[in-house]
C-alpha cells in the first residue's frame, strides 16, 4: 500500500468516525472544482451548492450548467454511501440516472440521498435536488456504486 | 449562405468553450456538424474523483457527455429555440486512465417535433472501448429572443454600455 493510499484511507477514516461529511468530500478534488458543501442536519446529510460563475450553463438566463447538477448529485450519492455505510473506500459509479425537472436558477442547489439497497457488491442510491422549496425538486437522479 | 447560417457553428463552439462550466472545465469543441459534435477534455488535477488513483471524477463524464448532446441538439434547429435536456442516463463502462485526454462525441439520432433524441459516447485510447455511453432527450422550445441576431444586439449593447462605464472611471 503505497503512503498516499495509507493517507487517504485514515483521513477517510476519521472523517467516518467523526461523521463528518464535509471531511469526506475534502478527500475529492472535485467537490472543491464545484465547491460543493455538506453538512448534518436533523440527522441527515443535506449537500449544497452555493452558485458561482464557473459552474454556469447558459449564461443569458442565468441558469447552473446541468452536467455540474449531475456532477452535484453523483458526488453527493457517493458521499452518502461513505457516510452511510461500512465502506472504507470510495465507491465505483456504475450508472447514473438524471431527470431535469426545472431549470437550475443562478442561486445555492440543495441535495439530499437516500440509499435504497445495499448488497454486498451494489448499492442504488437516489438523489434530489431542490433550490427555493424542497417539495419543488429541479432534478432527481437514481445511480448504483459498486463497493468491489 | 446566409448570415445566420455561417455564423452558427463558430458561435456555438465560442460559447461552449468560453463561458461558465465549459470554460471552466477547458474541453475543446474539435467538430460540429449538423446533427453531430466531438470534443477533447485534457487531463486536470482539479477534477479528480479519486485522490488514490488520481482518476477524473464521473461527474466531469456527465458534463462533457452533457454538453457535447446538447450542443448535437442546437444543431438541429431551425429556428430560434432552446434544448432544455429533459434526461441523461449514463452507463460508465470502465473507469478513465488517470493524466490521459478524454474525447467525446454525440449524435442526434431521432428528431422529432417536440423531442431530440441524443447518443453519446466517451473514450480514451480506443473508440470501440468506451468509457462510458449516454442517451439524453432534449426539448424543443420556441425563443425569439435567442435568435442570433438578437444575441449580437445585446452583446453590442453591453459592450457600449461596458466601454462607457470604463471612460467614465477614467475620467475621475
Amino acid at each position: 500500500m503505497t503512503d498516499v493510499t495509507q493517507i487517504i484511507q485514515n483521513r477517510l477514516a476519521v472523517a467516518k468516525r467523526a461523521s463528518n461529511p464535509q471531511a469526506m468530500l475534502d478527500l475529492i478534488p472535485y467537490s472543491a472544482f464545484i465547491g460543493a458543501q455538506a453538512k448534518i442536519e436533523d440527522d441527515e446529510v443535506l449537500y449544497w451548492l452555493e452558485r458561482r460563475p464557473s459552474n454556469i450553463g447558459n449564461p443569458s438566463l442565468p441558469a447552473i450548467h446541468g452536467g455540474v447538477i449531475g456532477g452535484f448529485l453523483e458526488l453527493s450519492a457517493s458521499i452518502e454511501i461513505l457516510y452511510e455505510l461500512d465502506v472504507s473506500l470510495i465507491p465505483k459509479v456504475v450508472d447514473f440516472s438524471l431527470d431535469y425537472l426545472r431549470p437550475g436558477r443562478y442561486k445555492t442547489i440543495y441535495a439530499n440521498c437516500t440509499v435504497l439497497r445495499q448488497g454486498s457488491k451494489l448499492v442504488n442510491v437516489t438523489a434530489t435536488a431542490w433550490q427555493d422549496d424542497v417539495g419543488r425538486p429541479i432534478a432527481t437522479a437514481r445511480c448504483h456504486f459498486l463497493l468491489a | 449562405m446566409n448570415l445566420r447560417r455561417a455564423i452558427f457553428k463558430p458561435m456555438l463552439k465560442l460559447a461552449m468553450e468560453r463561458t461558465g462550466h465549459g470554460a471552466a472545465l477547458g474541453f475543446e469543441v474539435t467538430k460540429v456538424r449538423r446533427g453531430e459534435v466531438e470534443m477533447t477534455f485534457p487531463y486536470k488535477p482539479e477534477v479528480v474523483g479519486n485522490p488514490i488513483t488520481g482518476v477524473i471524477h464521473g461527474g466531469v463524464i456527465v458534463s462533457l457527455l452533457d454538453t457535447c448532446c446538447g450542443t448535437a441538439a442546437m444543431t438541429m434547429l431551425d429556428r430560434p429555440a432552446v434544448t432544455p435536456t429533459m434526461d441523461l442516463r449514463l452507463d460508465y463502462m470502465h473507469p478513465a486512465q488517470p493524466y490521459e485526454p478524454v474525447y467525446v462525441s454525440a449524435k442526434v439520432y431521432r428528431d422529432t417535433s417536440n423531442v431530440l433524441f441524443c447518443r453519446g459516447s466517451a473514450w480514451q485510447g480506443d473508440p470501440d472501448n468506451s468509457i462510458a455511453h449516454c442517451v439524453a432527450t432534449f426539448m424543443k422550445v420556441d425563443s425569439p429572443d435567442i435568435s442570433i441576431a438578437s444575441a449580437l444586439r445585446r452583446r453590442l449593447r453591453r459592450l457600449v454600455r461596458g466601454a462607457g462605464t470604463k471612460s467614465d472611471e477614467a475620467s475621475r
